[in-house]
Order: C-alpha cells, then sequence, then structure tokens
C-alpha cells in the first residue's frame, strides 16, 4: 500500500536526516516507529503524512509514485491518512465536537452526516459527555483521545502517530494503544511513533528502528505484518 | 463553524484588528477627492453652459455718433441672426457700474469714450460660429468686437482639468496603499495561523477552503472600514456643502460638492470590500502554492 525505497530527505542545503529509507507498509499492518531522540522518527512521519516529498528516491502513496503527483491531487490522498500528533494540534477556539468534525467538513459532509459520525466516535473514545468543551478544558489523556478522534473520523486507510502516549500516564497510554489495536483490526494500516518500550513489547507488532537517519529491521527483513 | 464557509480562523481580536480603522481612513481620503473631482466637474459644467450661452459685442468707437449708429447697425444684424434668442443694448449707467471698480463712480457726463456694449443671449442649442458673426459685424460696424469669454473659460478647464487629474492620482494611489495594507496583513494573518494552515492541509483542505476562510475574514474587515470611511467622509461633505448652501449661488458655491446626488457614496463600502476580498484571495492563493 506504502512503499519507500532508497528515500533521502533533508531540509534546504542541511545534511540528510533520512538515509536510503527502503520499507513497505502492507494494508491492514501494524508497525511501530522507535528510535532515539534525533534518529529522524518525525521526519520519517512528515514524509508519511504527506508534510514533505523526499529529497530524493521513490515513494508509492496507494499505487501512486508521489514524485508525479501534483500538488492538486495532494488532499485527496491526505484524506485517507489520519494524523495524531504528540502536542494534539487541536484547534483551541472549537469545541470537542467541531475539532472532530473537521475532516467530514473539509470532506463535504452535510450537517447530518457529521452530526451522527461524531457523536458515534465521540462515544467510542469515552467522551461523549465532553462534547461541547473546548481543548483548554480538557486533559491530556482527553484531549489526546480527541485527536485521535479526529484522526479516524474520515475511517483513513492509513493512521500515523506520533508518540500518542508521550503526554499522558500509564493507564491513559493502555487505553489510547488499545484504540490504536482495535483500529487495526478493522483494517487501518497503522504506524506508531514511540519511546515506550512497555507497549512496544506488549503489543508485539513489527518494528521500524530508525538510528542516524537509517532504519533497521530488527523483527523481520521486510515490515509487514 | 457551520456556515457555508469552513471558519476555521478563530474570531479572537489580533494583529487584523486595526486594519478595518486603517481602511476606514484611506476610504475617507478616496471619498474626499471623488467628490472633489465629481463637484468640479459638475461646477465647471454649469460655468461653461452659462458662459457659453452669453456672449457680448463691444463697440468700441470714440466719437459718440458713430457708436450710436453703428451699435444700432450691430444690433440690427443680430437681432437678424438665427440662434440668437436676445440681443440687447445696455444702458450706459450698466455700463459705468461695471467699469466703476477701476475708475471709480464717475458721472455719466463725465465724456469718457466708454464702449457700447450688446448682451447677447443664445438659443440653448445653438451652434453658431463667432468667428463668422465677428467677421459680418465688422462688415456692418467697424469697431464691433465679439467676447465670446473663451479665453477665461479654457484658463477654467485647464485649472478643473489639473485638479481633477490630481484628485485621480489621489484616488489610485490611495487605493494602492489599501492594497499594500491588506496584503501586508494578509501576510501577518498567514504567519499567525500557519499552524493551523498546515493542520487543514494536512487534513485534506483544498487551497480552496483556507482561501475561503480569509476570504470571509476580509470581506468583513473591508465593509467595517468601508462604512467607516463613507460615514465619517459623508458627514465631512455634508457639513461642507450646508455651508456652501449659506454662500448662495455662487462661484465657490458651484464647485462645492451638493447633498443631492451623493447616492455612489453607498457603493463605495461594496467597494472596498470587494477590493480587500480580492486582494486577500490573491495573496493567499499565492502564500498556499509555495507550500505542499
Amino acid at each position: 500500500m506504502i512503499t519507500f525505497e532508497n528515500v533521502g530527505m533533508r531540509y534546504g542545503m542541511g545534511a540528510e536526516i533520512l538515509q536510503d529509507v527502503s520499507f513497505s507498509l502492507e494494508k491492514g499492518s501494524f508497525h511501530f516507529l522507535v528510535g532515539p531522540s534525533g534518529a529522524g522518527k518525525t521526519t520519517l512521519l512528515k514524509l508519511l503524512y504527506l508534510a514533505h516529498r523526499p529529497s530524493r528516491g521513490l515513494v508509492n502513496f496507494f499505487g501512486k509514485d508521489l514524485a508525479t503527483v501534483d500538488r492538486t491531487e495532494l488532499p485527496r490522498l491526505r484524506r485517507r491518512i489520519g494524523i495524531v500528533f504528540q502536542d494534539f494540534r487541536l484547534f483551541d477556539h472549537l469545541t470537542t465536537f467541531e475539532n472532530v468534525a473537521l475532516p467530514l467538513r473539509i470532506k463535504g459532509a452535510t450537517k447530518n452526516q457529521v452530526a451522527d459520525h461524531v457523536e458515534e466516535l465521540l462515544s467510542w473514545v469515552g467522551l461523549e459527555d465532553r462534547m461541547h468543551a473546548k481543548p483548554a478544558t480538557l486533559s491530556g489523556g482527553e484531549k489526546q483521545r480527541v485527536a485521535i478522534a479526529r484522526a479516524v473520523i474520515n475511517k483513513p486507510d492509513l493512521l500515523v502517530a506520533d508518540e500518542p502516549t508521550g503526554n499522558v500516564d500509564p493507564e491513559m497510554s493502555e487505553r489510547l494503544m488499545h484504540l490504536f489495536v482495535e483500529l487495526n483490526k478493522i483494517g487501518t494500516t497503522t504506524v506508531v511513533a514511540t519511546h515506550d518500550n512497555t507497549l512496544v513489547e506488549a503489543i508485539g507488532a513489527p518494528i521500524l528502528s530508525l538510528d542516524k537517519g537509517q532504519l533497521k529491521l530488527p523483527n523481520n527483513d521486510k515490515a509487514g505484518h | 463553524m457551520w456556515g457555508r464557509t469552513l471558519q476555521f480562523l478563530p474570531n479572537a481580536k489580533d494583529r487584523e484588528g486595526l486594519l478595518p480603522w486603517v481602511i476606514g481612513v484611506m476610504l475617507f481620503l478616496c471619498t474626499l477627492a471623488v467628490a472633489s473631482a465629481f463637484a468640479i466637474n459638475s461646477g465647471v459644467a454649469r460655468w461653461s453652459s452659462g458662459l457659453t450661452s452669453n456672449i457680448t459685442v463691444q463697440i468700441i468707437v470714440a466719437d459718440e455718433a458713430a457708436r450710436t449708429q453703428q451699435t444700432e447697425a450691430a444690433l440690427r444684424l443680430l437681432e437678424a441672426t438665427p440662434g440668437i434668442v436676445s440681443a440687447e443694448i445696455l444702458a450706459s449707467s450698466e455700463v459705468m457700474a461695471l467699469v466703476s471698480p477701476w475708475l471709480g463712480d464717475l458721472p455719466l457726463d463725465a465724456g469718457l469714450p466708454v464702449p457700447n456694449l450688446i448682451d447677447i443671449t443664445l438659443e440653448p442649442e445653438a451652434n453658431i460660429n463667432i468667428q463668422a458673426l465677428g467677421e459680418r459685424l465688422r462688415a456692418t460696424a467697424a469697431g464691433a468686437v465679439i467676447d465670446d469669454h473663451q479665453a477665461w473659460l479654457s484658463q477654467i478647464l485647464d485649472l478643473a482639468t489639473m485638479i481633477q487629474v490630481i484628485m485621480t492620482a489621489v484616488v489610485f494611489m490611495v487605493i494602492l496603499s489599501t492594497i499594500a495594507i491588506v496584503i501586508f496583513g494578509c501576510r501577518a494573518g498567514l504567519a499567525t495561523h500557519a499552524d493551523s494552515i498546515e493542520i487543514m492541509h494536512l487534513m485534506g483542505a483544498e487551497d480552496r477552503v483556507i482561501c475561503h476562510a480569509f476570504d470571509l475574514k476580509y470581506l468583513k474587515h473591508g465593509l467595517k472600514g468601508g462604512i467607516l470611511g463613507v460615514v465619517l467622509a459623508g458627514i465631512t461633505l455634508w457639513l461642507t456643502s450646508s455651508i456652501a448652501t449659506d454662500l448662495g449661488e455662487g462661484l465657490v458655491s458651484s464647485v462645492l460638492p451638493s447633498n443631492n446626488g451623493n447616492v455612489w457614496l453607498l457603493l463605495l463600502p461594496l467597494a472596498a470590500a470587494g477590493l480587500t476580498t480580492i486582494t486577500a484571495r490573491l495573496t493567499v492563493h499565492r502564500a498556499l502554492q509555495d507550500m505542499m
């Protein structure tokens, strides 16, 4: 579904952050992305959620070579990707409901469709009673669940999460990871970047390990579930 | 949030809060310049129509008997000329009144060789060849000279044209300044909301969704500023024209804006809103093109 071949990435004229990264993600797979700080995890995630194009190498998303994809085609590809940011990146002036509804509204869903989906999803993440609360009044765990709900409201083909448990307590980490596993079970390809080895071991999914911009595949040679 | 436009930008007052005021000041200046240009245009039209429908014939002959004879001959010719509504010889007292500012109050029998004057009123649409009429008059009365006020009128028209050109330049400069201010404001807005725009892009929002959000914001700024500027300019014009009305129908009042016919002012806030919205749209669209 997604293939990276000899991908290199540098910002401007700086040193290469990623070097010769090659892997593929099969549909419905679950991967952890691990590595020390500065290894290039965030850069790789940015490539995965189409925030940047690589400096070199081949990237194939859903059967399309990214090098040949026009800028105007990117929104449609991006709607197939859900993103959970470490710092949530919720809109502070919007309510929980409005934040989660954004991807559907971008897609052009009607008000009724949005209401049905958002209420159902907020109930799934346990936030049905916080629907009209603004992010400033939510706890870290609640914000992260809002971010997850926003990421999955469009039923994405690929879910990318950057340290989703970084700002929550261990109990909440476990609950959040449970949500990701549930999503993966219904066919969403999932990549979770984390420093939390306990979670990695508990889930037991394949690992993409980055070190100094280079990818190691310790669990198996070719990433895939 | 639930309007036709996906408004993801916060409504909180930010650095753009001053923008409607700046647009208001620009529109105030613009309105005054346009009103002045219109008023001068109508004033000049009124002067020229008044002056072109009247001409004067002077009979400049030193000998009084010959002057009287030539005056009567010229009057007969003028009365027989098509396109002339009336031709009247000015009484000596009226002629002396005309020269009194320079010569003082002189008695009628002072013995000065003052020319006889014939005041002629033309038909409004009369197309009389003044030069040909002058030649015919001189053939009848050798001392006849036509004054059609063209020299004075052309100087006034030149002055009015120059003022209108200056006012037009002022309007253009104000429009360009407004565009520049909106561009700067828009860029500041893009920088302020860069994070929100990036998230919207990453969620799959097309450029037009983001542009619409800015359109709506700048439409409001333009309308607010436009209404503010036009209200201030309207008050200024009303005060000025009230003073002009007190002055009566003189030279000064004819170039001041009138209270009537200023309905076009109501269109200016819409024009300001259109200008700011289009400028914002182009600025945001261009900036988004540089993003992935």
